[in-house]
């Protein structure tokens, strides 16, 4: 078997010191940066993702299987970075003001991550300003997250606060939490809504799409 | 009963509200469907929303402050004159001291959540940091670091994890025991007086006496330890049943055999004087699916509910009762039969919970104490008439042939209108007597 393919199975299979390993064997054998990213980490979460959806593995399953995908990437984080890889795109993302609920946001980050994002973690209980300063730093997303119905109102605060900033068209806005629906994400202004960690993927991928489409500004301002 | 109380609560009954609740449990159909509010830590209200609810009824004057009973949640008290008032059948009885390990006495007055007055016990933080969160400390002790914090625009409190560096050589399931040991003296006292003072009322008791939740996430951080030890940290926690599923059931099965003897010993003291013994709180469930996987259930918990149940079942009168937020369908097999008596809070708004399919598939084997009306949206941002409509639902659907204890799912939270809070609890009282009406 493979080096990419062993990486992938330690990944699917929640095994770090494994994932750790067979990133170092995948550097060592000089196999591309890119390649170790797309078709390693990438391919893996994907199927992480997929498992999840289908119900056969769970929340615990999913994390252990971010935590190694998070490990192997600290590994290629140097090389990253002296190549110049380009990122899919930098995502902010935190538990909205008065929420300390992360679990959920982490997870998301961490599914995001492995699907090649930049992940700007502003934490838990974040005020609308903190949301705008992550733009100016250089966000093209905003993820927010909310578990309670009396915090989950503090979207739209958010919503309001980037386009007062004059920021709105330059950054595509998602949403998730326990009590948050479609509905819900169309009534505030929200680009998306996502259920959980797996779909919010896919959904960061389209919104980003959609804003690149309309915007040229896209990836390249930061 | 006072001349307010009737403003909702018309019927004479020759029943006790124990009584119903009994005959409810026993899947039968009483005078009425019985009523919970506040017996249990996951079956109250929000201090804010108590104390418009109480305006509303003409209950206090304005500024008459209410009580947090539940400092971690920051639930008001559900006095006797608001039980008499919406017809509350069911008395919550735990240990003398809360989630943070002191007791709720030496009250004294605080406002909080835009000026609401309210009593909190004398060991309550009220002075708030220069963020302007309040910090709570295990066992009120300002020695320890802090165990939880309420955020300057939050309504409760959430655990800050402390968690020492994990060394998989040199784990000790003592470490994750430290909170679970015997029940002391003064705390069987003090259940028995408090069983004594509501026993004269006729009201249902729910026994909360801690010990038998099996990996509750709200208490994994050990909020009343001043140095907590072991697993602590939530995603290390949920990951440990995936990598360390040998240690997580040492835990439980250690936990279990105290959690035992404290109930012999709460037995001995007080006998069948409750109804129902509230057994486990943790959550199975997430919005769209169950948060454990149905092997992960049968493997590291079925084992320890069953013997739990079982225990209850051969030597007390009690029911058992359960609470998992979520969508836990595809656990329901097994926690159905684990040989729990009542479920909470049938979160209905979650995937898969389909009232209908819930009663027709379990409501011979369980009975939902819960799932009367949605909290996530229905409650704080619907009509009072969708509020009308759906409570009158779920009392034909969950109330049919008894096997129904009406309760909002989860706590009522802040922030509820109180228009809204006023049409649940009016149309609680048209809806509840039997046979319910409008067919089934």
């Amino acid at each position: 078997m493979g080096t990419l393919e062993q990486l992938r199975d330690a990944i699917v299979e929640g095994q770090a010191a494994d994932a750790v390993a067979e990133m170092k064997r995948g550097l060592d054998e000089d196999i591309p940066v890119q390649t170790l990213l797309d078709d390693g980490l990438m391919v893996a979460m994907h199927r992480v993702g997929q498992l999840f959806e289908e119900g056969e593995i769970y929340v615990p399953e999913m994390l252990v299987s971010s935590h190694a995908m998070t490990a192997a990437l600290e590994v290629l984080r140097p090389s990253i970075v002296e190549q110049g890889v380009r990122s899919s795109g930098r995502v902010a993302i935190g538990t909205v003001k008065g929420d300390l609920h992360d679990i959920g946001k982490n997870l998301v980050a961490m599914m995001l991550q492995g699907s090649g994002f930049e992940i700007d973690d502003l934490g838990a209980d974040v005020y609308p300003e903190r949301f705008v300063q992550a733009i100016r730093d250089g966000a093209e997303v905003i993820g927010m997250s909310a578990l309670l119905t009396t915090t989950m109102t503090n979207m739209r605060e958010v919503v309001e606060a980037i386009g007062d900033a004059g920021l709105r068209d330059r950054v595509a806005i998602v949403v998730g939490g326990a009590p948050i629906t479609q509905v819900y994400a169309d009534e505030i202004g929200a680009d998306g809504y996502a259920r959980d960690a797996s779909k919010a993927v896919r959904l960061v991928q389209e919104v980003l799409g959609r804003l690149k489409a309309t915007d040229g500004r896209g990836a390249t301002t930061h | 009963m006072s001349s307010t109380a009737s403003a909702f609560h018309t019927t004479a009954s020759s029943l006790t509200s124990r009584q119903r609740v009994e005959l409810a449990l026993a899947h039968e159909e009483a005078d009425r469907v019985p009523l919970d509010l506040g017996g249990g830590l996951v079956t109250g209200m929000h201090v804010s929303s108590v104390y418009k609810l109480r305006q509303a009824l003409g209950l206090d004057s304005p500024g008459t402050p209410v009580k947090v009973v539940e400092p971690y949640q920051m639930l008001g008290e559900i006095g006797p004159d608001l039980m008499d008032a919406l017809g509350v059948d069911v008395v919550g009885v735990g240990r003398p001291t809360n989630a943070y390990g002191f007791r709720n006495d030496g009250w004294k007055p605080w406002s909080a959540f835009g000026g609401v007055p309210l009593l909190v016990p004398g060991e309550f933080p009220i002075d708030p940091e220069p963020n302007g969160e309040i910090l709570m400390y295990p066992c009120a002790d300002r020695s320890a670091p802090p165990c939880a914090r309420m955020p300057k625009a939050g309504f409760y409190f959430d655990a800050i994890v402390r968690q020492d560096p994990i060394d998989d050589e040199h784990l000790d399931v003592a470490d994750n025991l430290e909170e679970f040991g015997p029940i002391s003296d003064e705390a069987i006292d003090h259940i028995r007086a408090e069983v004594e003072r509501v026993l004269p009322t006729g009201r249902a008791i729910l026994g909360d006496f801690g010990g038998t939740g099996f990996g509750d996430i709200a208490f994994v951080p050990g909020p009343t330890l001043r140095h907590p030890k072991g697993i602590r940290d939530l995603e290390q926690w949920y990951m440990s049943y995936v990598t360390r599923p040998q240690y997580i059931y040492d835990v439980f099965d250690r936990q279990c055999e105290i959690g035992i003897a404290n109930l012999a010993r709460i037995h001995a003291a007080i006998g069948d004087a409750i109804t129902a013994v509230f057994v486990t709180g943790t959550d199975f469930g997430a919005q769209h699916a169950p948060l454990i996987s149905p092997k992960t259930y049968r493997t590291l918990f079925k084992p320890f509910h069953v013997r739990v149940n079982e225990w209850i079942h051969a030597n007390t009168g009690w029911k058992t009762f359960i609470h998992s937020c979520g969508s836990i369908w595809r656990l329901l097999d097994d926690i159905v039969g684990a040989g729990f008596d009542a479920l909470n809070p049938v979160q209905t708004s979650a995937a898969e919970m389909d009232p209908v399919r819930l009663k027709q598939t379990y409501g011979d084997r369980i009975s939902f104490w819960g799932g009367g009306i949605d909290t996530q949206r229905a409650l704080p941002f619907g009509t009072p008439e969708e509020i009308r409509a759906m409570v009158h639902e779920r009392m034909r659907i969950f109330g049919r042939g008894g096997g129904f204890v009406f309760n909002t799912i989860h706590n009522v939270q802040a922030e509820v209108p109180v228009e809204n809070l006023l049409a649940l609890y009016r149309a609680v009282d048209e809806f509840r007597p039997y046979p319910i009406a409008g067919g089934s």
